[in-house]
Parts: C-alpha cells; sequence; structure tokens
C-alpha cells in the first residue's frame, strides 16, 4: 500500500500549479521572479522538487497516472517562468530602446571615374577571351602613328590642322600626340612574335572644338587579334560577345562597309542597344600593309582589330548628355559612378 | 555628297522607295545622313569615305545601285558638234610644274549667249544645295556633281596673251578670287595664269577678273588633274573649300578629265548655243594606271569565313567596272576600272565582293577559344593605388593632358627642362605638354569649391611629358612618366599619410627628405625618396602643404596638401603574390616611453634608433607617436618630449615583464646613444 493518495498528490500538484503560475506572473522585477523561480523550481529545494519525491510514495498502480500529472504540471510551470522572463527583459530592452532610423555613421567612400569603369569593363570582357591590356607612349613619331598603319604622306589625317604636333627644331623628326591607339598595337607586333591578342587603350588626341560630343581629348580601346586564319567571322564573333558581356543579354552586331587605312575590309560596327542599331566604333581585317610594316608575313598569319571611342559609349551607359562634364571633376557627378 | 534622286534615276532605275534604295547603300559602304524633299524631288544626303571619290558624283553613286539592285546602268556619251576651227587656235596651254598639274586640257565655246539655265538643271542644282548662277557656269557644277571631275569655265576674253600657264604660286603673289576676296599666296600652292597673271587659284577657285558675265561670249572650259597635296594646301592655307577641292584633294576618276569636258561643251552648246571648236588643247599626259590585280577565288573565303562562289565573285566585279583578262577558274587577273585607284590588292577585292554581297552573310555565332592572360605589373599598380584612394574617400578626377603656361610656370618635380608645346592648342590657351598633375588637380579641387561640392578631394592618374634630356634612352620619342596625383583638404600629415598607404601597398620602402617646390609651403614639403636594391635612390614623389599664394590663385581655403608619385617607379614587381605571415597566437605587451629629445631632432631618426635597437626586430609589432609636447620650464629650453606607444609581440611565446623590462632598455640606450635622448618619468 502506498503513503500517499492520488487524490491527494493531484490536489497538491495542482495548488502548485496554480500559485506557480501566479507567482512568475506578478513578478515585477527579476529579484522577485528569481526568488520565485527558486521557491518552485529551484533545483535543489525547490517546491516543485518536493512533490516529485511524493511520486514514490504512491501505490504502484497510480504511479504512471502521477508521473503523467508530474509532467504535465512541471511543463506549464516552466512554460509560465519563461514566459516571465521574456516579459521582463522586453521591458529592459525598451528601456535601453533608441531610434533605429536615426542616420548611420556617416562614412565617406571615394569613386572610380566612369570613364575608367567603363574601360575597366571592356579589358575585363576582352581578358575572358586571352586579350591582354598594353599600354604605350602618348607623344609618337610619324611612323607609329601613321606610316606603319598605311596612313601615307599624302592623307589627308596628317594634316597639321588635324593633329597636335610637338613644336621640334628645324630638321628634326616631327612629333605629335597619337590620334589612336593603334600606334601601341605597332609597337607591341614590333616586339612580339604572333600570335598576338591585345586590348590597347588610353588617351588619344585630335583637334575638335569641344562641344557636348565631341572633345580634343578622348579616349579609345582598340582590339587586336593575329594568328593564322582569322577571319572576319571570328572578329564578328568576338564582337558580339563583347556587345553581349557589356550590354547585358544576346545582343546583335551588324557590319557596315567603311574605310581606314590600316583595316581591309574595313566596317564600321553597329550593336542593338535600346531596340535600335548604335554605332560603335570602326574595325577591320589588318591590312597586309600594316602586317609587313612590322615584320609580320601576311601569308602565314591574318589579323582582325577594332577600336571604341570610351566617351561615347560612357556617355551612353549613364545618360551623360554633355560628354565635356567627364572632364569637368565635379564631385556630384563623379559620386553618382 | 548629297544626291538628287530624279537626277539618279537618269542613269539607273531601282524600282524600290528611296528608304530601301537608302538601306542598301548604307549596307555597301555609303552610310546616310539625312532625306528631305525639294519640291518634286527627294534629296538624299551619304558620307563618302575618302576612298571613294568615284562617289562624289551621280554617275559613281548610279554604277552601285545598278550593281546593289542588278539593274543596267546608263551612262551618257557625250559628242558635241564641233566646228572645223581647231581649240588651239583659241588658246595655248602650258604646264611648268608637272608636279601640281599632271594633265590638263582646255576647250573653247564661242559666241554663247549667257543666260538662265532651263528649270530641269536649275532644279537638279538646287535639290543638292548649289544656287544656279548662269547657264555655263551651272553647267560646269553640275557636270562636276555628274562625275565626280570639276571643271572651270573662263570668259577667254579676259584671259590676256592668248595663253593659259599652270605653275606653282610664287610666295606672296596675290589674286583675287570669284567671291571678290584678295589672297596672299605661296609657292606650296598652284595657278593658272594667263600671260600677265594668275586668273584661278589651281583646283580651288576661279579668279574674279575672268569670271563668266552676262557679256561673256567666248567661253574657255578648263578640265584637269591637280596634285592632291597642292590643292589641299591652298584650300586648307586660304580657308577656301570648295566642292572643287574637295574632290580633288581625293583624286576624281583621270580619264573623267576627257569625259567631262565633252560632256560640259556638249551641255553648253545645248543650253547657250555657241560653237565648239575641235577638239582640245591638252598639255601634260592623262596619269593614273589601271592595276592588275589576281584574285584566288578561295582567298575570299579566307578573309570573309564565308564562301561566295567564283561566278558570284565574277558578276560583282563585273558590275563594278572591273574587267577579268582572260578565262579563268581558281584564280583570276582582273583590270581595275580608272575610277577605282583604291582597288590596288587581292585583298581590296575581297572588300569589293564582300560589301556588295553584305556583311549580313557572315555568321556572328563563330566560337573562339580562349586564352590564358595575365594582368600586367603597371595595370596591377594603378589599380591598387586607385583602390587605396578610392577606399579613403577620394574621387577620380580626369583633367587635360595640355595646360596653359600659368599652369606650366610651375617648376615640375621631374625635370628642369621646359613644358614641349603642341600646335593647335587643346583648348583656348592650352598649348603646353604637362610636366606635373598637380596644377590641373587644384584648379579641379578650385572648381569644386566654387560650385559648393561635398568636398574636392580628387587624385588622378595620368602621365606626364618630359624631354628626353639629350642622353636620356628609350623607345619612346618623350620620357612619360606614370603618375598619381592627389589633393585633399587637411594639412601635411594627411597627403603624406595617403602617401604612405598607397607606397606601402605598392611594397615601396622609401624616405621622406625635407625639400622645396614651387607649390608647396617652404619647410612643410618633402621629397620621396625610394630605396633600390644596388642603385642610387631615386626620387619617386613629392608632398606637401600647398602654399597660401597658390590657394589663393586657385579659389582654395588651406590647410590643403598634395601629392604626386610615380607609380612607373613604384610599379609592384613580380607576379607573385605576397605570402602570409601568420598572425601572432601569443598576447601583446603594450608599453608607452615618454623620451626628451632635442627640438630639432628629425622623427624618423627616433624611429630608426627605435627599430635598430637589439630584439626590436623581432618583436616590435608596431611603434606610434602618441604625443610630442614642448615645455621649456618643465623640460628645458630647446627640447621636447615624445610620447612614443610601442606594442610587443613574439610568434614564439608570451613576452615576459623580464624580457619587455630588457626590450624596453634596450630601446632607451639605442634612442639614447643615437639621439641623446633621455627618458622622463
Amino acid at each position: 500500500m502506498g503513503t500517499v493518495s492520488l487524490e491527494s498528490f493531484r490536489a497538491d500538484i495542482e495548488r502548485l500549479r496554480a500559485e506557480a503560475v501566479a507567482a512568475f506572473g506578478a513578478a515585477a522585477d527579476d529579484v522577485s521572479l528569481e526568488q520565485a523561480r527558486v521557491e518552485f523550481a529551484g533545483a535543489k529545494s525547490g517546491r516543485l522538487k518536493g512533490i516529485q519525491k511524493l511520486l514514490g510514495g504512491l501505490d504502484g498502480a497510480d504511479r504512471p497516472e502521477g508521473g503523467r500529472l508530474f509532467n504535465e504540471a512541471k511543463g506549464a510551470i516552466t512554460a509560465a517562468l519563461d514566459a516571465a522572463q521574456a516579459r521582463l527583459s522586453g521591458a529592459a530592452a525598451e528601456a535601453g530602446a533608441i531610434d533605429v532610423t536615426l542616420p548611420g555613421e556617416p562614412f565617406r567612400l571615394g569613386h572610380v571615374h566612369p570613364i575608367t569603369q567603363t574601360i575597366r569593363r571592356v579589358q575585363e570582357i576582352m581578358a575572358r577571351l586571352g586579350f591582354e591590356s598594353v599600354d604605350g607612349p602618348e607623344v609618337e613619331d610619324q611612323w607609329h602613328n601613321f606610316e606603319a598603319l598605311a596612313i601615307g604622306a599624302e592623307h589627308p589625317a596628317r594634316d597639321p590642322l588635324d593633329n597636335f604636333y610637338l613644336a621640334v627644331a628645324k630638321g628634326a623628326d616631327p612629333l605629335l600626340l597619337r590620334s589612336q591607339t593603334s600606334t601601341v598595337q605597332i609597337r607591341v607586333m614590333e616586339q612580339r612574335k604572333p600570335p598576338l591578342r591585345i586590348v590597347s587603350l588610353g588617351r588619344v588626341y585630335r583637334p575638335d572644338t569641344a562641344d557636348a560630343t565631341h572633345y580634343p581629348m578622348f579616349h579609345q580601346v582598340e582590339g587586336l587579334l593575329v594568328e593564322p586564319g582569322a577571319t572576319m567571322a571570328d572578329l564578328k564573333g568576338v564582337l558580339r560577345f563583347l556587345a553581349s558581356s557589356f550590354l547585358g543579354g544576346d545582343v546583335h552586331v551588324r557590319f557596315r562597309p567603311s574605310f581606314f587605312p590600316f583595316t581591309e575590309p574595313s566596317v564600321e560596327f553597329d550593336m542593338e542597344w535600346g531596340g535600335r542599331w548604335v554605332e560603335m566604333g570602326g574595325a577591320g581585317m589588318v591590312d597586309p600593309a600594316v602586317l609587313a610594316a612590322v615584320g609580320y608575313d601576311p601569308a602565314e598569319v591574318s589579323g582582325f582589330a577594332f577600336g571604341l571611342g570610351v566617351e561615347r559609349i560612357a556617355a551612353r551607359r549613364y545618360g551623360v548628355a554633355d560628354i565635356r562634364d567627364f572632364y569637368r571633376n565635379d564631385v556630384r557627378f563623379l559620386e553618382q559612378f | 555628297m548629297i544626291l538628287s534622286t530624279t537626277w539618279l534615276a537618269e542613269y539607273v532605275r531601282w524600282d524600290a522607295p528611296v528608304d530601301e534604295l537608302v538601306r542598301r547603300l548604307l549596307m555597301s559602304g555609303l552610310n546616310h545622313e539625312a532625306t528631305w524633299e525639294v519640291g518634286a524631288d527627294t534629296a538624299v544626303d551619304i558620307e563618302v569615305t575618302s576612298n571613294r571619290p568615284d562617289c562624289l558624283g551621280h554617275v559613281g553613286v548610279a554604277r552601285e545601285v545598278a550593281v546593289l539592285f542588278d539593274r543596267p546602268l546608263h551612262i551618257p556619251a557625250p559628242r558635241p558638234l564641233e566646228a572645223a576651227v581647231p581649240a588651239s587656235s583659241a588658246i595655248a596651254v602650258e604646264i611648268v610644274d608637272p608636279d601640281v598639274c599632271p594633265h590638263y586640257t582646255a576647250r573653247v565655246i564661242r559666241g554663247v549667249r549667257v543666260g538662265q539655265s532651263p528649270a530641269w538643271l536649275a532644279d537638279r542644282l538646287r535639290t543638292i544645295g548649289i544656287e544656279p548662277v548662269n547657264n555655263v557656269v551651272d553647267v560646269t557644277n553640275y557636270v562636276m556633281m555628274e562625275c565626280g571631275q570639276p571643271l572651270h569655265a573662263f570668259d577667254l576674253a579676259k584671259v590676256r596673251g592668248g595663253r593659259i600657264v599652270v605653275r606653282r604660286a610664287r610666295d606672296g603673289e596675290t589674286f583675287r578670287a570669284i567671291n571678290h576676296k584678295d589672297y596672299s599666296l605661296t609657292s606650296g600652292m598652284a595657278v593658272i595664269a594667263d600671260a600677265e597673271g594668275p586668273v584661278a587659284l589651281a583646283g580651288v577657285m576661279g579668279g574674279a577678273e575672268s569670271e563668266i558675265a552676262a557679256d561673256t561670249v567666248d567661253v574657255l572650259l578648263e578640265s584637269a588633274q591637280f596634285a592632291p597635296l597642292v590643292v589641299r594646301a591652298a584650300a586648307r592655307g586660304l580657308v577656301l573649300m570648295s566642292a572643287s577641292s574637295y574632290r580633288f584633294e581625293r583624286g576624281p576618276d583621270p580619264a573623267s578629265v576627257e569625259w567631262a569636258s565633252r560632256r560640259a561643251a556638249a551641255l553648253i552648246q545645248e543650253l547657250a548655243g555657241g560653237e565648239v571648236l575641235a577638239g582640245a588643247v591638252e598639255a601634260g599626259t592623262l596619269a593614273g594606271g589601271r592595276a592588275t590585280i589576281d584574285l584566288r577565288a578561295a582567298r575570299v573565303e579566307e578573309v570573309l569565313g564565308v564562301p561566295v562562289s567564283a561566278g558570284r565573285q565574277a558578276e560583282i566585279l563585273t558590275g563594278l567596272g572591273f574587267v577579268k583578262e582572260a578565262a579563268c577558274s581558281e584564280r583570276c587577273r582582273w583590270q581595275a576600272p580608272t575610277w577605282r585607284r583604291d582597288v590596288t590588292r587581292e585583298v581590296d577585292l575581297v572588300e569589293e565582293i564582300a560589301r556588295i554581297e553584305g556583311y549580313d552573310s557572315i555568321p556572328e555565332d563563330r566560337p573562339i577559344h580562349a586564352k590564358p592572360v595575365e594582368q600586367s605589373a603597371r595595370e596591377r599598380t594603378i589599380r591598387v593605388a586607385g583602390e587605396v584612394l578610392v577606399a579613403t574617400g577620394l574621387c577620380e578626377a580626369m583633367t587635360r593632358s595640355v595646360v596653359s603656361e600659368a599652369f606650366e610656370s610651375t617648376a615640375s618635380p621631374w625635370t628642369a627642362l621646359p613644358p614641349r608645346r603642341v600646335s593647335p592648342a587643346l583648348v583656348r590657351g592650352a598649348d603646353r605638354l604637362r610636366r606635373t598633375l598637380l596644377p590641373s588637380l587644384l584648379e579641379a579641387c578650385g572648381h569644386n569649391r566654387s560650385v559648393g561640392a561635398p568636398h574636392g578631394d580628387l587624385f588622378e592618374v595620368a602621365r606626364a611629358y618630359l624631354d628626353r634630356s639629350g642622353n636620356a634612352a628609350g623607345d619612346s620619342p618623350l620620357e612619360e612618366p606614370l603618375l598619381v596625383s592627389l589633393v585633399v583638404g587637411g594639412a601635411y600629415a594627411k597627403a603624406k599619410g595617403l602617401a604612405e598607404g598607397v607606397i606601402g601597398r605598392l611594397g615601396g620602402v622609401v624616405e621622406f627628405r625635407r625639400g622645396a617646390f614651387d607649390l608647396f609651403t617652404p619647410g612643410r614639403a618633402a621629397e620621396i625618396v625610394l630605396e633600390r636594391a644596388g642603385a642610387e635612390p631615386v626620387r619617386v614623389g613629392v608632398v606637401g602643404e600647398v602654399s597660401e599664394e597658390v590657394l589663393s590663385r586657385f579659389g582654395l581655403e588651406g590647410p590643403v596638401s598634395a601629392a604626386e608619385l610615380r607609380l612607373d617607379l613604384l610599379e609592384i614587381s613580380g607576379s607573385q603574390p605576397r605570402k602570409l605571415v601568420p598572425p601572432s597566437e601569443f598576447p601583446a605587451v603594450q608599453r608607452d616611453l615618454n623620451l626628451v629629445v632635442d627640438q630639432g631632432l628629425l622623427w624618423a631618426e627616433i624611429e630608426r634608433a627605435i627599430r635598430g635597437a637589439p630584439g626590436a626586430d623581432r618583436m616590435l609589432e608596431s611603434l606610434s607617436l602618441e604625443q610630442v609636447w614642448e615645455d621649456a620650464e618643465r623640460l628645458g629650453a630647446g627640447k621636447k618630449s615624445l610620447v612614443v606607444g610601442l606594442r610587443f609581440r613574439s610568434q614564439t611565446g608570451t613576452i615576459s615583464s623580464d624580457e619587455s623590462k630588457r626590450l624596453v632598455e634596450a630601446i632607451v640606450a639605442s634612442c639614447g646613444r643615437a639621439c641623446g635622448a633621455v627618458l622622463r618619468g
């Protein structure tokens, strides 16, 4: 026979449960809650622990029911304690609360010029196809700016009014600010053997009155590939890859015949941008005379080249209506990119 | 080149709307500028590249249209009714300088009645933007715009001495043109002279004295070839660009000299009456042979990447006026027409075939094989420098490479030689290649201040242009060091910190030495010197506080500091990434020292003494200057106190108090020996 009846155990445990829930609910601060916790749920001498000991006094047949009652009460007491703790810590949070919409601590970030960003974008795309970026002098001689590019002495492109010639001593070789970055391609070809994939980039200079779409100094990116068996189909493929990567999506490329002394055939290439054909630059197969001028054998290798005006693409890309803005260096402009 | 479509239709019928005509021309090489209506006619403005002077006349464009639309081409065969009297009875022609004029012809039409042109002719000229003058002058313009060969009509009665002399102008010779302005000529130009003096500026403009007037009775009709450079020199030199000079600069079809002369004589006769004397008086010879070119049928695909059948190749070339020399299959020999002197090689023929066949036939999805590529050291250097400066809040600027004298009156840190000059000026007044970027950046900084921008802290990466001092070798004509320059609000230490940051990221080990530079306040500027293994130290930068005078010049308020660094000399070497030094697992020990030294002692000397102390190389993790103060009463006159923060840490174990004590003692001793420093308190 047990020493404790199930009925009295049930009554005890229900009273305990009610008192505990009430005490936890009434606790107004951490101290009173802790007192209540120790009284009811204390690990050593809490009242819950005391009642657990009574389980042993139940008749064997009543013990399962007694255990169930005990577990149920213990769950409810624990939940009430958790709820009380959450209630009190919430109050603490409220006391130390801040206006989370106040401005963050300001810091200043610098910005890379949009022209540089555009150049780097093209460089990165071309690098995926193995085109290496190269650089060369901006003050050039006639050989690299004209002659090696098959621009003969009678060509109008050499006119003094169409170039920035340097003042030189009488009899000295004329020098000028390069009018295209193809000069760098000549320099690289003079030093290296094919196969070759390069992108030359940088500042170029052509006398033009500055207005919304012209500036006497601007940037070019020019690609050059020289390999055995290169064709115009390869050129078109590369430009489509460039167009699609630069503009995003599946962009088409169109060739229109044109004329440049250093390419034959020569084309203008357009890209489909915003639902219409936009002129992007010039391109073509490297003229055999240019290959021969740098010591390559036109029977062995062929090549293609293309050039882009960076300002024009950047202006369109960023919605800049006046390209002179690129050179005003107004921080309110620069900070937008 | 403006086309009248009514006029064009006289030579070819294309049976399609004007838009389609324009599109086909665009896709075969004649860029479309604009289309507009003129009365019942439609004008189409096309852009003709400089290699295609044949398309600077309606006949040339008609030839393209005929090939593109596969339609027959009709070119008139002019046959003026000639009198028995030869032209040579009325005029003699002599070429004195054949290099300026290889071929000259003169025809004579006697007894014309100068008057208005008929509507059909006047209308066509108006469509293409030429105002009709009188029937004789209009015919010369009409024929020029028909075949691209400029002509000139003289009043024969005003040609003195009955002779025409073609020669170089004499320096200082004067000439009154049709526009009634006087021009002073040079020997780079050529004139048509009569027995007494110039009556026309060859290839550019006729003279006022001999122009066709209402009372003109006898006409001398000139059709000639002039050297492009001579015509250009005159047109550019005198700012007298004309439709005629434009064409001569590009070189009309040499064979059209004769055709145009006959065509104009016949039209003058038709419209103004008169008697055409027999033949033309000629001097010189028709220059310009016809190129003979071999074309391998297979070559077309090798260049384009798509095949074009041999039959189609032949069809295109024949339509364009090329003549096949004999029956052939794999390799054909073609003779170029006289009006296509731009076509001389096999690849030129390939282009002709490609542009008529259409570039749309070339696929755009040919795969291209990737190839490995490495970023150059220079490229990495530029990016690293930019990353440091952008991270610290500077914006990248771009300023002009060519600047005004005012900017270049500042001495360059990089050369004692004066700036090189260019002509023309880049923009007004800017004709000097800059040797430093700093004035340009200061100007940009001042602009930001004047517009009330949030700040004006800027940097730029660009080249300077330095004259080679005689023997300085190199493969570029000038020395072009790559610079990064920066301008920031703040005292000297601000710019110095940024310079140190950039140099540190690039891996350079440098020394700052007191220097003096034009833009900086005396005593508040330094040169930055790079130590190089096995070579003399070299200046790689300057840094300083911008002087009051310079600040006021650019509308700035101080303090503003600036630096300029030679990225070409600080270039990251090698392609190996930095190797990790694992952070120590052991705790650090912090000690502050209060050292009293002479006022004039440089921080660099104390730093050297501290770092040189025994054990510092292994244990001193960081060194900072916490405080500097001077107090004559407490420290003594001429002394200053430096509070130095030392942070010790070992890779191999926890530093004991004994160890840290020994380290501090060693450092104090070293500072005492090297700098006379005394530990205070």
